[in-house]
């Protein structure tokens, strides 16, 4: 160290300041865009972690639309608030094609009706692209409780009210917002005890502390068919492929019942129609060979597809029931 | 017998577990404080902000009556470059990409020593741009802006 | 005899050479972002997730768990040689293993570190083979009351881990709970601390706070230190660890082992435990315990095969029940996904392959990791050797990066400035910031488990006591206790009687 020291021990502040201005300036003088979409890289904000669904989503599709517009798909995850950190990245970037978002139920129908504060609005700043997946939740009860059929349990929550309860992914979740509406429609009493994700609530379900859930469907259709689970209904406005002989809730005991979970990919709004074109048709052709369909179909995931002006009008209308639910379960976060 | 600090250190610990305790006491009464056996949001950490708060004015009694070591004194420019260049990162890393942000906070942050050498923090700033590009962005596959646009 | 039969077809499944291949692909990825503080494995497996669809499954799974397990090691390598924790585990490696460092016995903290993480490697690979499947069932026996328990347990450890004043060490360690509760409450959904900032609703994130705590302000107070030559670098002993030190080391890391193993089964929470609890119990059994926290060799050995024996059980909720209990552990299931398999409790019967194929091949991995990283240890070394105006820069800016890619958040790296700012503080303050982050760590589970099972108990308190275990966990904290303050308050009678 000494051999140094007689090399400039302090230089003086003038020096670092030219210094720093002399590195600045060379970085700047670079990189200017192009015309021809997709010219760079597209980014895509998942808003929530990976390894999720809508991560796995994105990733696989992704990859196959990167094939096909020959650019590099990156995927980058803006977690928090419930999704909305991401989404307000994605609505307050350049509406040039080069940002996307893996919007989802979350995102653009249950926050804007739960949140009394909202960054984003979820139709003016967004430009839909095309629905991506959707999914139904599975009523599932521990193998200890004594009702074998939906009916059997809204009996058996009437007998004993507040006897029973039912785990969820957190506030203001598909879980918990599903469990609030059977609540409400069958006239019953269950304690809603939250936690932090799916893979803890379902732990806890397994080992027999709370009795029912009302989970996504991909974890627990692994346990009922362990046996580890009871599955009774599914709460989509249909049956799943993956459980074909489990009753929908609306055909059970609750006429009207319809919960999905789903996921979509938005542009932010001022992209150029065609540019949201060209997207939707290649999130399109991905969808349709993505390499995981059937596993996904599996799990019971639904790979979906369709028009932006489709998935614009479904939107708007789950809008307007999840207020609905929302308002009556009384579910407030802040 | 007059009171004086006999322990400096404690003392200042005291006074800042005393304000976070305070602090949190303060902010968390706003929250619903349910009941002991039905705790609303607010209750824990008001009983936490008050248990911490409580135990700062401990500490400053203490520093009072039993003596201790003094505070060493303090150097401004580690300090404030050292943190100033993480500043300075967190400030352009999203507007002006990865590589202005690499420059600025090496460059910021190696002024901080006094024994640092402008020739050999230009070439550090270049070997590390290197890293920084080549191995986190490309490699590693970071999201970053390498350049603003 | 089956277990024979069943290891044999894991180790046929693991040997080939394409799958030893992806397996030091993934040790190898793995040690690398590992000692990059700051960037996790989650972020690499994520990337690497659709690349691994070409794979066949099994090698890709292999390539991944060893990208997980190689990246717990590789961050004790960060820990030991510059302070820098890049996760929870990592924090009590550095109280003992940089104090190590700073004495030029950096080598030998590397080594026993890893001999004791491959030693704990192997016994726990023993256990998945043995027990996976009984352990399983211990998961569903852990309710809110049980780790509500295990928390209280767990903070009563942390005053252990402080060597100066007891009643700053449980200040700190209320600071760090408080912490752990900004952002939004799980069980209500109520936004606390938040300050109106959207970013602050998850909460702080680890690394910020440790990367903050323990990182910037010990680069803020060495540059101080040296501006006033009191620094002078010790010369490096030996890269090897001396008879001595393998002497004091072979009973931690069985200890170490132990306890991380059985820690690194409960999901949620229950591995980063491990390092903490074997730090303690080392610091308790010690002849001597004013040596820990000023470079003793246990407190390197004992935490870094509890963690390691813990990464390796924490794959088994996973493998047998299909939960996965970890964020690394959610990946894993999508890359199932992506496969075709379908995590679950049936993945033992149907793919068995697949199962004892990844049990054995982790072994293969931590082999494959000694003999990669013994010889590192030289270079990591050697790399203290450049004088710190030039090593500081960089470890700065890795840190920033690190801090930045977690969530991609600019104002993730803003806080852990001011979490640098209060570090130094605490330098200044002779604070010690460990118990601080153990609060931080254990603050939100103790609390949202609390509320949870008396949620649960409809508002009856005694769920504590009469859940057996739960009642088992109780006693041993309330031993600890007496065992912690009792010798303590003696002294510092004996103090006031001096004066």
């Amino acid at each position: 160290m000494a051999a140094f020291s007689r090399d400039l021990p302090c230089p003086s502040r003038r020096t670092w300041l030219r210094a720093l201005i002399f590195v600045f300036g060379a970085c700047v003088a670079s990189a200017a865009p192009s015309q021809d979409y997709p010219s760079r890289p597209i980014r895509i904000i998942v808003p929530f972690p990976a390894g999720g669904t809508a991560d796995l989503l994105a990733r696989q599709i992704g990859q196959t639309m990167s094939e096909a517009l020959r650019q590099q798909v990156v995927i980058e995850n803006r977690t928090g608030a419930g999704g909305n950190i991401g989404a307000d990245l994605a609505a307050k970037s350049k509406p040039d094609g080069y940002t996307l978002l893996m919007g989802t139920v979350s995102t653009h129908a249950i926050n804007p009706n739960l949140y009394p504060k909202m960054p984003y609005d979820p139709v003016k700043d967004f430009a839909p692209v095309t629905m991506v997946a959707r999914m139904p939740n599975l009523l599932v009860v521990h193998p200890s409780v004594p009702a074998n059929n939906v009916a059997e349990l809204i009996a058996l929550a009437k007998a004993r009210p507040g006897a029973l309860a039912f785990a969820s992914a957190g506030n203001g979740t598909t879980q918990h917002l599903a469990g609030e509406l059977f609540k409400k429609m069958a006239g019953v009493d269950m304690i809603h005890v939250p936690y932090k994700g799916n893979a803890p609530a379902v732990t806890d379900l397994v080992g027999g502390q709370v009795q029912v859930m009302f989970d996504n469907i991909p974890i627990s259709l692994q346990q009922v068919r362990a046996g580890k689970l009871r599955a009774l209904a599914v709460t989509g406005p249909a049956r799943s492929p993956v459980l074909p002989e489990l009753p929908t809730l609306a055909e059970a005991a609750l006429p009207g019942y319809s919960i999905i979970s789903w996921f979509g990919l938005y542009a932010p709004s001022g992209t150029s129609p065609q540019i949201i074109e060209r997207l939707n048709r290649e999130a399109n052709k991905a969808l349709a060979t993505a390499h995981i369909r059937r596993r996904l179909t599996d799990q019971g995931i639904e790979l979906a597809g369709g028009t932006p002006g489709q998935f614009a009008d479904f939107m708007r209308a789950e809008l307007v029931k999840w207020g609905k639910i929302v308002r009556e379960s009384g579910a407030r976060v802040e | 017998m007059s009171i004086s600090i006999r322990s400096p250190r404690d003392f200042c610990a005291g006074l800042i577990f005393l304000f976070f305790g305070a602090l949190a006491a303060y902010v968390a009464r706003d929250y619903p404080m349910g009941s002991a056996v039905r705790m609303g949001p607010g209750y824990f950490p008001y009983l936490l902000g008050i248990l911490l708060a409580l135990l700062g004015v401990v500490i400053c009694v203490k520093s009072l009556v039993i003596y201790g070591e003094r505070i060493e004194s303090a150097s401004l420019r580690a300090l404030l470059l050292v943190l100033g260049a993480v500043g300075v990162f967190a400030g352009t890393i999203e507007s002006a990409g990865i590589v202005i942000a690499t420059a600025l906070l090496v460059g910021v942050g190696a002024a901080a020593s006094p024994e640092s050498r402008l020739r050999e923090v230009a070439v550090l700033i270049v070997f590390l741009l290197a890293l920084a590009v080549g191995l986190f962005t490309y490699g590693l596959g970071l999201p970053f802006k390498i350049f603003p646009v | 005899m089956e277990l024979l039969a069943n290891l044999q077809l894991g180790f046929d499944v693991a040997l080939t050479l394409q799958n030893v291949l992806y397996c030091f692909l993934g040790v190898f990825l793995g040690t690398l972002i590992g000692v990059l503080p700051g960037i996790g494995p989650v972020a690499t497996i994520a990337m690497l997730l659709p690349a691994t669809f070409a794979l066949p499954p099994v090698s890709a799974l292999i390539m991944l768990a060893g990208i997980y397990y190689g990246a717990q090691y590789g961050g004790s390598t960060t820990a030991i040689l510059v302070n820098l924790p890049g996760e929870a585990s990592s924090v009590v490696t550095c109280l003992d293993g940089y104090a190590m460092a700073q004495q030029g016995r950096a080598g030998p903290a590397l080594a026993v570190a890893a001999l004791g993480s491959f030693f704990a490697g192997t016994v726990a690979t023993l256990i998945l083979v043995m027990f996976a499947p009984p352990l399983a069932e211990v998961a569903f026996k852990f309710g809110p009351a049980e780790y509500f328990s295990l928390m209280v347990l767990g903070l009563i450890a942390a005053i252990v881990l402080a060597h100066g004043s007891l009643i700053n060490a449980i200040a700190m360690i209320l600071l760090g709970l408080l912490l752990g509760l900004i952002g939004a409450d799980t069980n209500t959904g109520q936004f606390r601390f938040t300050f109106g900032l959207p970013q602050l609703a998850d909460g702080i994130g680890f690394v910020v706070v440790a990367m903050g705590l323990f990182g910037f302000s010990e680069i803020i107070a060495n540059i101080e230190r040296r501006a006033r030559r009191e620094v002078v670098m010790a010369k490096i002993t030996s890269l090897f660890p001396t008879r001595e030190d393998l002497k004091a080391s072979w009973k931690a890391v069985l200890r170490g082992t132990a306890i991380g193993a059985l820690l690194g089964i409960l999901p949620g929470g229950g591995a980063t435990l491990g390092s903490f609890a074997a730090y303690t119990l080392e610091k308790k059994v010690a002849k001597d315990p004013s040596r820990f926290g000023k470079g003793a060799i246990e407190g390197v050995a004992g935490p870094e095969s509890a963690n390691n024996a813990g990464a390796q059980t924490s794959f088994i909720p996973l493998l047998t029940l299909g939960i996965p209990a970890n964020a690394v552990m959610a990946l894993m299931v999508g890359a199932m996904t992506i496969h075709g398999i379908t995590p679950g409790p049936q993945v033992m019967t149907e793919r068995p392959e697949l199962f004892w194929g990844m049990i054995a091949s982790m072994w293969i991995g931590n082999l494959l990791l000694v003999v990669l990283n013994l010889p590192l240890i030289g270079i990591w070394v050697k790399l203290l050797s450049v004088p710190y105006r030039i090593l500081y820069p960089a470890i700065l800016l890795f840190s920033c990066i690190g801090v930045y890619s977690l969530n991609n958040s600019a104002i993730d790296v803003a806080l852990a400035l001011a979490f640098g700012f209060l570090g130094y503080l605490f330098i200044k303050l002779d604070c010690e910031p460990a118990p601080l982050l153990l609060g931080f760590v254990l603050g939100p589970m103790m609390e949202e488990n609390l509320r949870r099972a008396l949620l649960l108990s409809r508002g009856d308190p005694t769920v504590f006591v009469t859940r057996p275990l739960s009642l088992a966990l109780l006693v041993v904290a309330a031993a600890l206790l007496v065992i912690v303050v009792v010798p303590a308050v003696r002294r510092k009678r004996e103090e006031a009687f001096q004066e």
